[in-house]
């Protein structure tokens, strides 16, 4: 029983992970248009938000934050991710968010240690 | 009924994972609170997380080695995320299909040339950016929670006539 409750500890939920991406991304840039002179900052908020919330789930793990904001232009965007990794302890997560006026891609990384 | 076999195994298995569809990918759209924003998320649902076996952590024995004895080499993956890019890109137009196959092909490729350089206990990252060129500006930005003394990333930036590419590798020790 206590090693069961080890491994739920020392898992990556992506549950946990993405509703605390959504809420930070909601946090920092919900209901604004895109506009340049802000963008640095708005990333820069998202990215810290997330990772201030995921250390306070005082799980050991090591976390990569990536946000990609992006105007929308008509332009296309691909974005892929190769990992290796221990497939057992180790995930991610990416959330796309999109409102009017731009697009926004989070994916977190977490891997155990 | 929690099942209480303990599967035995002598290493923990480092597994590679991209995202090339071997596994399922889950998309889930969550109805938005606002009416201007939507929300999807996706994951990869990985068939260890299912087995029941693997939920027993496997207890590794101590090395007692405080730091690793080789350090990521950034400046040489560097060299690799350039030509890698250089020479797959250099005349490709930006189109949605190809795109989609050369931002996995790449990163595969990338996550190959990276593990031939043989350092051990660094668990490997790569993340490839590919987007069209089309008068839109956007910003990307990555953070990092993390051992800055053992663990660091790479990042390169291509650019050709039709479209950008952004490759990052990271890099991190395993304990």
């Amino acid at each position: 029983m206590d090693e069961f409750q080890l491994a739920e500890e020392t898992a990556f939920v992506v549950e946990e992970v993405s509703t605390i991406i959504k809420e930070s991304v909601e946090g920092a840039i919900g209901g604004n248009a895109y506009q340049h002179n802000r963008v640095n900052q708005w990333t820069t908020n998202v990215v810290e938000q997330c990772l201030g919330q995921l250390s306070k789930l005082g799980k050991p793990f090591k976390y990569i934050v990536t946000c990609v904001i992006m105007q929308k232009n008509g332009a296309g965007i691909q974005a892929a991710s190769s990992c290796f990794w221990d497939n057992t302890t180790d995930g991610s997560c990416t959330v796309r968010w999109e409102n009017k006026s731009m697009h926004c891609i989070v994916t977190v990384f977490g891997l155990a240690l | 009924m929690y099942n209480k076999e303990k599967a035995s195994r002598p290493n923990k298995k480092r597994d590679s994972l991209s995202s090339l569809g071997s596994h399922e990918v889950k998309a889930k759209e969550t109805s938005p609170k606002t009416k201007d924003s939507i929300s999807t998320v996706s994951y990869i649902d990985d068939p260890g997380h299912h087995d029941d076996n693997t939920r027993t952590v496997v207890q590794m024995e101590n090395t007692y080695q405080m730091e690793p004895y080789k350090r990521f080499p950034a400046s040489i993956v560097n060299d690799v995320l350039k030509d890698v890019l250089t020479s797959y890109l250099q005349e490709i137009k930006y189109e949605a299909e190809l795109c989609r196959q050369m931002t996995k092909t790449i990163s595969e490729v990338i996550k190959a040339r990276v593990k031939d350089l043989m350092i051990p206990r660094y668990k490997i990252i790569v993340l490839i950016n590919i987007g069209q060129l089309c008068e839109q500006n956007m910003c990307i930005v990555s953070r990092c929670l993390w051992d800055a003394s053992k663990d660091t990333f790479s990042s390169y930036t291509f650019k050709n006539s039709s479209l950008f590419a952004v490759a990052n590798v990271y890099a991190v020790y395993f304990e």
